[in-house]
């Protein structure tokens, strides 16, 4: 009876390995970096406009695709950076280059500088057909 | 020699163990009962010892703290040799940081020096401090001080030179030399050659070879004359030629300047919209066909505007390499530092 109960009482009071050193479930979900912010420019009626609809965009579109434009920054941002520096139909003529130049396929071999999150550093100042802004 | 000077000599080279080892040696004389002459020996040699002892104790002196005499006149002597802060001081530190190339701060301690004493060398060396560490403009208004009436004035010229030169403001370097009272006399050749380098560096307009060579030592006007040749005669692309050739066809002005896999990008991309567009027009399509018009007239547009701009960087990149090269070249030849001692 004794050697019944001792068996009883260590069974019940026994740790498996993962209870004694506190094992922690592991996710291997990726953390997820690439979320935008959701800011309303509010410099000018169109800029609110414009970001707006990039708002949009990051909601429904961008985020759910995930970060997957080669370049930095990203066509989106570059689309309101070259508005901003410029006006709404220069800006989209240096959009539509801009979106020519992602669809080529061979855009790695252009030379672009790499920028430090391992994209094409694009920067819209050098799209503006003013030399001086251009810097390379 | 007397017998307590050798008893302490040997105590001190057994460092005084025998004086345990006699005391055991009584204690067993008086425990026999039988050897009184060699008690009376041991008692004498530890009379002698403690009293060598006592001597010793008695000859020991501590170190003597002396008062000073006097205190009011002498104290204030003595705490202005310590003062870190006089100026004599602080021109040593700024020396010491200088050599270390902490010009910053041996900057602050020459400044500090300057407000007491004048000395031109200090004056060199505080402007070369801000030349060091490229705060030209104030470099260049402390080598000026120092323009007349100096030991040191041709090298404050030449380096008055300098930072302006470094300033990269070339139009200002070349209003200075015009300036004949400023230029130095010794390093005139330094300067003509940093006047010479101005025209390379800048987008202005090139001189005749006969002049802007002439600094320069013969080994070097062949490549010199390569960089004229190419700064004169870039091979630039042309806006309108890369706008017409787009015009005509897609992509052919982003070939045009180089850029070929956008510029089949751009052709097959507006083509390809193009077809779409007449299709579903043929197609009784015409929502279809009107969206991709409209995605058409999108890349065909930014297909002509994405030609100029490939036209431009290309024309920048160009002159921007050939900067970098000529800027590499003048300072791989330290053309602008000649060796001064001071």
């Amino acid at each position: 009876m004794l050697l019944i109960l001792f068996t009883l009482l260590g069974i019940s009071y026994a740790q498996s390995d993962s209870v004694k050193w506190e094992a922690k479930q592991i996710s291997y979900e990726l953390p997820i970096t690439h979320l935008h912010e959701y800011t309303i420019d509010k410099s000018s009626f169109g800029m609110t406009i414009l970001s707006s609809f990039r708002n949009i965009y990051y909601f429904f579109i961008s985020d759910l695709d995930g970060d997957n434009c080669p370049f930095y920054p990203s066509c989106s941002a570059f689309f309101i950076q070259s508005v901003k520096e410029t006006n709404i139909l220069n800006g989209g003529l240096m959009f539509a280059d801009r979106f020519t130049r992602d669809l080529n396929l061979l855009k790695g071999m252009n030379h672009y500088p790499i920028y430090k999150s391992g994209k094409f550093f694009d920067p819209p100042f050098n799209y503006t057909l003013n030399s001086q802004k251009i810097k390379l | 020699m007397t017998l307590p000077s050798i008893i302490h000599l040997i105590h001190r080279k057994l460092n005084y163990k025998p004086v345990l080892f006699l005391f055991i040696q009584m204690l067993k004389s008086i425990y026999r009962k039988n050897n009184l002459p060699v008690m009376l020996i041991i008692v004498y040699i530890l009379a002698v010892t403690s009293f060598s002892r006592a001597q010793q104790s008695k000859d020991y002196k501590p170190p003597v703290t002396v008062k000073k005499q006097n205190s009011t006149v002498k104290d204030t002597n003595v705490v202005k040799q310590q003062d870190l802060f006089l100026p004599p001081n602080r021109l040593k530190f700024g020396n010491y940081l200088f050599s270390g190339n902490d010009y910053l701060r041996a900057a602050a301690e020459y400044k500090e020096y300057l407000k007491n004493y004048d000395n031109d060398t200090v004056r060199l060396k505080y402007a070369l401090c801000f030349f060091r560490i490229g705060r030209f403009p104030e470099a260049a208004d402390n080598f000026k001080s120092l323009f007349f009436g100096s030991f040191l004035s041709e090298e404050a010229r030449l380096l008055f030179y300098e930072s302006h030169f470094f300033c990269d403001d070339y139009g200002i370097f070349r209003d200075l030399i015009e300036k004949t009272n400023y230029l130095p006399l010794v390093y005139r050749k330094e300067v003509e050659r940093l006047n010479s380098a101005t025209f390379f560096l800048d987008n202005s307009f090139l001189p005749d070879t006969t002049n802007l060579f002439k600094p320069f030592d013969d080994s070097v006007h062949s490549k010199l004359a390569d960089f004229y040749y190419r700064k004169k005669h870039t091979e630039r692309k042309n806006l309108t030629t890369a706008v017409l050739l787009s015009t005509v066809i897609p992509g052919a002005g982003k070939i045009y300047t180089g850029e070929i896999g956008d510029g089949i990008t751009s052709l097959i991309a507006t083509v390809v919209s193009a077809y779409l567009a007449v299709s579903n027009f043929q197609n009784d399509h015409k929502f279809r066909g009107w969206l991709f018009s409209g995605l058409t007239a999108f890349f065909y547009a930014g297909n002509i505007y994405g030609s100029a701009v490939s036209a431009q960087i290309y024309n920048a990149r160009i002159r921007f390499n050939l900067q970098s090269e000529i800027k590499l070249f003048f300072e791989q030849r330290n053309y602008f530092l000649p060796g001064i001692g001071y």
